[in-house]
């Protein structure tokens, strides 16, 4: 399964399918966004209901782990699920890849989420304050502390590469062994597997900002104490 | 599973250009829309609770304006049952004043009928009486009973007073009346040559006498000298009995 075929070349850099699809993700949905966001009102519409009930929805999940900082958080975590849902079922489209089936893609996605989860711990905290944390309990852990922020990171994508790349893969194994209809169900299972990892995998980044943010908290609580 | 640092490159700047599209195109105006309908439902709960607010606060002061009310009217009505009472108490009390007096009127006129009725009954009695004794004597009167009271008249005649002497001889020297005797019944020669006798004696001067007959005097005589009359009679005597009677009422 070749999935970074180069289509064309930018100077020296090989621009990949995977890297097509994207864009043309971020185009469908800006457009699609732009069109659907040009006429809202106070009345809304069936497009405009269903916008306003995803992003509320997105802000309510948010809400349940970091009441005070949803709305900061929402772009980045929205954009994750929206992203990863759309990206794990292109999949499904004949021709085209999930991108999220490359480990480049995820990789990328996973290095955000480790640089979002300091980027929001410094930014409300401080460095010092959120260096800190590495060495509580004792400055023994240091070590754990950081080998767990690299595993995690590095789980993180393969996690979301591993399960995508794997239903693409079984799909196509299938198909080629038993027939062209017989891969349906796994067709099927490829939907629910691709809500389930976009929502893991956003799930887990605002996990991870939360736990950071709020082990700053209780450092600050224990200050002030 | 191969690795591509070009791809890996670009899917990081792709998701950054991909967060900024969607917060300008997607999340900033939807939650611009949700913020400005909560806005919307915050003023539209706020203005409900102060409308609620005055609501609750207006019923207390029309709770305190209906008990207010209440007292105000109690004490007007107590008021007005009081002004009625002292008004139907002045109204009966001139009430009972006119009844008494319309009593007191109605009694006296009552009783006034009642002596009316009474005197007319009295009256009718004493005619009664009056025409059932001048029947009766008008079968008693006899030309005895004439005699008789021709015997009475002479003596009334000779016992005659002062008074009624002057009155007789004025009237007969001033008028030159002549003297009329009525009688019941015919008076004989006897008679009437006694009866001039005595009439003309105490005088000493003579003057005609005329003899009349009327039955009308049942039984006796009326005798007129001018303005002076006498009356020896049972009709006048009757009618001087019955007029005592009816002047004591």
């Amino acid at each position: 399964m070749e999935t970074t075929a180069t289509a064309f070349y930018i100077g020296p850099f090989g621009i990949t399918s995977i890297v097509i699809t994207t864009w043309g993700i971020m185009l469908g949905l800006g457009v699609f966004c732009w069109l659907a966001t040009r006429n809202l009102s106070l009345e809304p519409g069936p497009m405009q209901t269903l916008l306003e009930g995803i992003i509320s929805a997105s802000e309510a999940a948010i809400q349940i782990v970091l009441p005070e900082h949803a709305r900061e958080l929402l772009p980045f975590i929205t954009t994750l699920w929206i992203y990863l849902v759309i990206a794990n079922l292109t999949g499904l489209i004949p021709l085209l890849h999930s991108p999220t089936g490359n480990l480049s893609v995820t990789a990328g996605l996973a290095l955000l989420v480790f640089l979002s989860v300091h980027w929001f711990g410094i930014y409300h905290n401080g460095i010092r304050h959120y260096l800190k944390h590495y060495l509580s309990p004792t400055p023994l852990l240091l070590p754990f502390h950081v080998i767990s922020e690299a595993t995690r990171t590095i789980a993180l994508a393969v996690r979301l590469f591993g399960n995508i790349m794997s239903l693409e893969l079984v799909a196509l194994l299938v198909l080629i062994v038993a027939g062209l209809l017989v891969p349906i169900p796994l067709l099927m299972l490829h939907i629910i597997e691709a809500l389930v990892q976009a929502y893991i995998f956003g799930m887990l980044a605002l996990i991870y900002v939360a736990g950071a943010m709020q082990s700053q908290y209780s450092k600050k609580e224990n200050d002030n104490e | 599973m191969d690795f591509d640092w070009t791809t890996f490159t670009l899917e990081v700047i792709n998701f950054l250009i991909l967060i900024w599209i969607l917060k300008r195109f997607l999340y900033q105006p939807v939650l611009n829309i949700i913020d400005k309908r909560r806005a919307d439902i915050d003023q539209a709960m706020a203005d409900a609770k102060r409308i609620e607010a005055e609501a609750v606060s207006l019923k207390k002061q029309n709770e305190q304006y209906l008990i207010e009310w209440e007292n105000q009217k109690e004490a007007a009505h107590a008021q007005l049952a009081a002004e009625l009472a002292e008004i139907r108490k002045k109204k009966l009390a001139e009430l009972n004043q006119k009844f008494d007096e319309e009593t007191d009127r109605r009694r006296i006129l009552e009783e006034r009928r009642r002596i009316e009725y009474e005197k007319k009954i009295e009256e009718k009695a004493i005619a009664q009486g009056t025409k059932f004794v001048s029947r009766l004597l008008s079968r008693l009167a006899t030309p005895e009973l004439e005699t008789h009271l021709f015997a009475l008249l002479l003596e009334d005649l000779a016992n005659l007073d002062e008074a009624d002497k002057r009155v007789i001889s004025e009237a007969v020297t001033d008028h030159a009346t002549s003297i009329l005797v009525q009688s019941a019944f015919p008076l004989t020669d006897t008679q009437k040559q006694t009866l001039s006798s005595v009439l003309c004696e105490p005088y000493q001067t003579g003057f005609s006498i005329d003899f009349q007959c009327n039955d009308t005097l049942l039984a006796g005589f009326q005798i007129t000298v001018g303005p002076w009359v006498l009356h020896a009679n049972l009709r006048d005597e009757l009618k001087f009995f019955s007029q005592p009677l009816q002047h004591e009422k």
